[in-house]
């Protein structure tokens, strides 16, 4: 019965993260992503904190929570030389800090990345998945992850699917995270004439 | 001298020396007991401030009102005296401000129910370095009763 | 003289990437706004041409400040530009009086396009 919801969970993943790789692609002149075919987990929440690994590495963190007719939480996670990258891309900006424009472009990119996934997700099944304003953190990958969790206010298991997706040559890698609340995970299975999950 | 990581609702403790860290401080609030006579270390590392039923066999250490007296507990085991335990305090951070414009944040409420079950239990929090936006790293050093505070950008301090 | 036109987008940079598209295309950005609140004001103030508008702000969100600034004018030409492209958003923006929807990211052929349409 796990197995069935977390297969399915993936392939909802597939869909969404296409999306948003077309998005980000499409931002960023044409340039081609690759997705790592994504992972789904149902992580008791001692597992929950080693996910994104290297707690002290500073990342970027775009945190959402996602509202309407499933409700949940959505996070886009890079290194921050990724980044750098990708604000040199978008703005030409190459002085390597995370100013105001940088942080801003960050924070837009996170805006279109996420809300493509939702609206994919949402135009297959029918239901009404609307993101945040988004929140923006340069900072350790423990304390970004950590605080995410508690937006999310896991309890005992926290459902996580996560794409892997990166460039090739130009070293541009990240997570795009979807933690749906379990309660409302049934509607989507249920909007798609899928019962018992 | 051994060093234990102390994860999102874990409690750890050492008697006369060992290092306690943790990292990954964001709303969470990192305490840090002592009772420099005895020479006995606790440390948690508090996720939400209040207990919730539908997380009922949770680790004591992820709630506040669970995880002081849980504390508490393992520092008078190791030997320690309440009225000699002191704390010492970081975290509690609010890293997406935008997202709780309207309302108190994660890290706020953290900082206050473990201000306000430490006062319950009548010990004093001599050292903190809270709320803020941005994340932290602590270090308990059980030897001396010495803890530090680091974050991106900023030199280790003591607290 | 060039039609003008009032921006509104909660992030700097899509305010800029907007701005550099319309100008370089014979229209003049005699505002920008950063949430929906402030639409409404500068919309008062400026009587632009032209609105652009973002759905997900803070303070107040695109849909509320549409129809706002359509009861201000309802001659109003507003075209929505939004990550947030789900239907009832769609239905929900146009019902409230907006004149186009462009999901982003768009590219600056469909914002012109857009801009012309609805400006004449």
């Amino acid at each position: 019965m796990r197995d069935t919801k977390l297969d399915f969970l993936k392939e909802l993943a597939n869909i969404g993260t296409g999306h948003a790789t077309t998005a980000l692609s499409q931002m960023l002149s044409g340039r081609l992503f690759q997705l790592v075919v994504p992972d789904a987990q149902m992580l008791p929440f001692d597992k929950a904190a080693d996910y994104v690994g290297g707690s002290e590495q500073v990342i970027v963190g775009i945190f959402v929570v996602v509202s309407g007719d499933v409700r949940g939480h959505m996070a886009f996670l890079l290194p921050l030389d990724s980044a750098l990258v990708l604000v040199r891309l978008l703005t030409g900006d190459d002085s390597g800090e995370v100013h105001e424009l940088a942080r801003s472009a960050l924070q837009e990119l996170g805006n279109i990345m996420i809300t493509s996934y939702l609206n994919a997700l949402a135009k297959m099944t029918d239901l009404l998945m609307a993101p945040s304003v988004p929140g923006v953190a340069v900072d350790m990958a423990g304390a970004v992850w950590q605080s995410v969790l508690a937006g999310a206010e896991v309890a005992n298991e926290v459902t996580v699917i996560r794409t892997e997706f990166f460039a090739d040559g130009e070293s541009i890698e990240g997570h795009i995270l979807f933690l749906p609340d379990d309660d409302d995970f049934g509607k989507i299975a249920h909007s798609l004439g899928l019962e018992e999950m | 001298m051994t060093e234990v990581f102390v994860n999102m609702g874990q409690i750890s403790s050492f008697k006369t020396q060992g290092i306690l860290t943790t990292v990954g401080l964001g709303s969470c609030v990192g305490v840090a007991l002592y009772d420099d006579l005895a020479k006995v270390g606790v440390m948690g590392h508090i996720f939400l401030p209040q207990s919730r039923e539908k997380d009922a066999g949770a680790p004591p250490g992820k709630y506040a009102d669970t995880g002081i007296p849980a504390m508490i507990d393992e520092a008078i085991r190791l030997g320690a005296r309440k009225s000699r335990l002191k704390a010492k305090l970081a975290g509690g951070a609010n890293l997406f401000p935008n997202l709780s414009a309207n309302s108190t944040s994660i890290g706020m409420k953290n900082i206050k129910a473990v201000t306000g079950h430490l006062e319950e239990h009548g010990i004093a929090i001599i050292g903190k370095d809270v709320a803020g936006g941005h994340g932290r790293k602590m270090r308990f050093f059980v030897d001396t009763g010495v803890v530090t505070v680091t974050a991106i950008g900023k030199e280790a301090m003591e607290i | 003289m060039a039609k003008t036109v009032l921006i509104t987008d909660d992030t700097a940079f899509m305010r800029m990437t907007l701005r550099n598209v319309i100008e370089k295309n014979g229209y003049s950005v005699v505002g920008e706004a950063g949430d929906g609140e402030e639409a409404i004001a500068l919309y008062k103030e400026l009587t632009p041409d032209m609105v652009t508008m973002d759905i997900t702000m803070p303070k107040m969100d695109g849909i509320s400040a549409i129809k706002e600034i359509m009861k201000v004018d309802p001659q109003a030409k507003i075209i929505v530009c939004s990550a947030m492209g789900q239907k009832p958003m769609v239905i929900e923006a146009l019902s409230a009086g907006a004149k186009d929807f462009l999901v982003k990211p768009f590219d600056a052929e469909r914002v012109v396009e857009s801009l012309r349409k609805i400006g004449s």
